[in-house]
């Protein structure tokens, strides 16, 4: 989801002046595009919703340091984003995931059944999934994910090839008829 | 015929592709369409619809932050207890006694509830890791017992009968307990 989120001056300003009512609408603006991002990153609703809830405690302890150099969206979303990969990373899903893509059946569809992207999409382990999100839909470079994740941007590229081949087995005939 | 891997199709797609690549996708059918298809897939992820949070975050965020500016407060109003306390034992070293030695029955049972305290304080402290999220009512709970905490320790250095001293401390412990209850189990109702 690419968004162009901009939020007036004065808002920001009586946020920054710790206004209730002007931090509760930097919650309403960024509520959506915030819970979206960490969902799609994170497969439980839950864990996207304490992210929700971790970002914007972070926005509001943090807001009188945000200079105004670019879009409020961009900060708010690169706080989201450091949150929910701190979560991934903590919580070591995803050596864990990694095996069970590996082993059958047991971390989503079989491969070959043509699933529609979305729940492909879904299917792939949180790593990946937070990879695909960040630089084929959010815009991220592999140098920033692999400086938000602590791993380098051969890890990124690595991840990102490796969810799209699996996209694609899942996606099953996408690519039939095309072979020469 | 050798064909494109993924990661040569997504660094074409990405404008990083080789010399070789580029020449192999304009002329191999397969491989073109590979390329479409990434493209495809990406422009259908962009294009999926928003998901949205089930609950209202808000709440518990505003809740937390006043609990954040009460914390706050209360460590300034510890710092001006610190300085007090310090006076008061500037008083002692000067010659002047803030009332009865304690005596060894209750001293027993001071050492024990102060004990009883710092184990609290130490598991709570090992407990609480980074990015624990807790709901508004939980840190409500929790705020409203710090708070007394708070009060108790402000109080303690003040305090020069034995009885009350041990009185004080024992319900230190028994609010902190509370408090290890609601950070632990995530209770959302202590009886106070």
């Amino acid at each position: 989801m690419t968004l162009s989120l901009a939020v007036p001056d004065i808002l920001v300003a009586r946020a920054k002046a710790g206004d209730e009512e002007a931090l509760e609408a930097l919650f309403r603006a960024f509520e959506t595009p915030v819970y979206n991002l960490a969902r799609r990153m994170l497969r439980s609703s839950e864990d996207a919703e304490d992210v929700l809830q971790e970002t914007f405690l972070e926005v509001v302890r943090s807001i009188g340091a945000y200079r105004g150099d670019g879009a409020l969206w961009g900060w708010v979303r690169r706080i989201a984003a450091s949150k929910a990969l701190m979560r991934i990373r903590r919580e070591q899903i995803r050596t864990t995931e990694e095996l069970l893509e590996e082993s059958t059946g047991r971390s989503g569809p079989p491969v070959g059944l043509t699933l529609d992207l979305e729940r492909a999409f879904e299917s792939l382990s949180e790593t990946s999934r937070a990879v695909v999100w960040l630089h084929d839909v959010e815009g991220y470079t592999h140098e920033e994910i692999a400086e938000m994740m602590g791993k380098t941007a051969s890890f990124s590229k690595s991840q990102l090839s490796r969810a799209h081949a699996r996209l694609r087995r899942l996606l099953g005939s996408e690519g039939e008829g095309r072979s020469p | 015929m050798t064909h494109c891997t993924m990661d040569q199709l997504i660094a074409l797609r990405d404008g990083e592709g080789s010399p070789w690549g580029r020449q192999h996708v304009a002329e191999c059918a397969h491989c073109g369409g590979e390329l479409d298809a990434l493209h495809q897939r990406v422009a259908g992820l962009r294009a999926l619809p928003p998901r949205h949070a089930s609950r209202d975050r808000w709440p518990a965020v505003r809740t937390l932050l006043a609990v954040e500016r009460r914390a706050a407060r209360r460590r300034r109003l510890m710092r001006w207890s610190g300085l007090a306390a310090a006076a008061v034992a500037a008083g002692l070293l000067l010659g002047r006694s803030l009332g009865p030695a304690v005596t060894p029955a209750y001293a027993a049972d001071l050492a024990e509830a102060k004990e009883a305290s710092a184990a609290l304080e130490e598991q709570l402290a090992t407990w609480e890791g980074p990015g624990r999220v807790m709901s508004g009512r939980e840190a409500a709970i929790a705020a409203e017992l710090e708070d007394r905490i708070a009060v108790i320790d402000g109080a303690l250095p003040e305090v020069s009968q034995e009885a009350q001293l041990l009185e004080l401390w024992q319900q230190r412990v028994e609010l902190m307990r509370q408090l290890y209850t609601v950070r632990v189990t995530r209770a959302a109702y202590v009886a106070f």
